[in-house]
């Protein structure tokens, strides 16, 4: 079912399903290109979750997907205001809430007063940051120009999206270790420290979308036995 | 996994060519020290080589700048695969 949640800057889609009373895992996907390149993998670990009796939610937050917000107007801040405030609006009808996020999505839940967190392969700020830079420089070649990086302009243009500097800026804010409980998922080759690592290619990287039914239920399998252990 | 030697680098390195650029994983281990790299392989334009370096810095726990990226790191797999051992390794 897709409605409407409000915060306060406006009101943007989710898309809900389950029934109230249950458990809800709400969902943050990572901000631009990889958004695109996870949603498949997200869509299907939600609805396995629901087999799992766990509600689901993944809310559109302003400036991404459907919202009327233009690109070059989303700020890091009001995705996680939005984010927490689809979480105080999703109280109503679940008394338990979990959040989950891919990538840079884990940015987007740091306000958000939930039961617990669950991580995908989480890239922090700098990281994406870099690789922003990278993607502006590089479509810029490939388009003869070049792009001056880090900009000085109030808005630039990375691959055809028009990003503001302000959130190039924030996405250098440094945040407090985020508390417990928090889970951290990794795949196998990833170097970095996880609580556990599972078999499965970056299915971010991929410039054309894909789908690894195989990933998304051992990650569906996952979280739902998480959230049964925080319930304890 | 922190790689400790050349080899395990080398192995990381066929990995995400595989994984970030969706090559078959056949064609990928036929890679020698001399194949070419970008100019040569459709799935590398410089889109991609963006995506390659953020996954190398992932699976290798290193840092790269972009003043460490030159016109001869992509040249070859052997050239990219020293580059990063120099990162990995040092």
């Amino acid at each position: 079912m897709i409605d409407r949640y409000a915060w306060a800057g406006g009101t943007e889609a989710w898309v809900r399903h389950g029934k109230a009373g249950q458990p809800l895992v709400i969902a943050a996907l990572p901000p631009f290109e990889e958004a695109n390149r996870t949603r498949a993998l997200m869509m299907r670990v939600l609805m396995q979750l629901t087999v799992h009796g766990i509600s689901v939610t993944l809310p559109d937050l302003p400036g991404t997907g459907e919202s009327l917000v233009a690109t070059e107007d989303a700020r890091l801040a009001d995705w996680q205001a939005a984010y927490a405030a689809a979480v105080e609006e999703a109280r109503r009808d679940h008394p338990e809430i979990h959040s989950i996020a891919i990538r840079a999505g884990a940015l987007i839940d740091v306000q958000a007063d939930v039961a617990s967190r669950w991580h995908l392969s989480p890239q922090d700020g700098a990281s994406l940051r870099r690789e922003l830079g990278r993607i502006a420089k590089a479509a810029a070649l490939e388009d003869g120009g070049s792009v001056e990086w880090p900009s000085a302009s109030t808005v630039v243009e990375v691959a055809g999206n028009r990003l503001s500097n302000d959130l190039l800026a924030e996405l250098l804010t440094g945040y407090p270790p985020l508390p417990a409980p928090l889970r951290v998922i990794r795949l196998t080759e990833d170097a970095a420290p996880a609580d556990r690592y599972i078999n499965g290619a970056p299915l971010w990287r991929r410039a054309e979308p894909d789908q690894n039914l195989d990933l998304a239920d051992a990650l569906a399998d996952d979280i739902a036995d998480w959230i049964a252990r925080c319930a304890k | 996994m922190v790689p400790e030697g050349v080899d395990q680098v080398e192995t990381a390195v066929r990995a995400v060519l595989r994984d970030a650029l969706g090559i078959s994983a056949e064609r990928v281990a036929a890679f020698d020290a001399t194949t070419p790299l970008f100019g040569s392989l459709p799935e590398l334009d410089s889109m991609a080589v963006a995506g390659l370096l953020t996954e190398l810095e992932d699976r290798l726990g290193i840092l790269i700048e972009d003043d460490d990226i030159d016109g001869e790191t992509l040249e070859s797999f052997g050239a990219l695969v020293r580059f990063a051992s120099d990162k990995a390794l040092r």
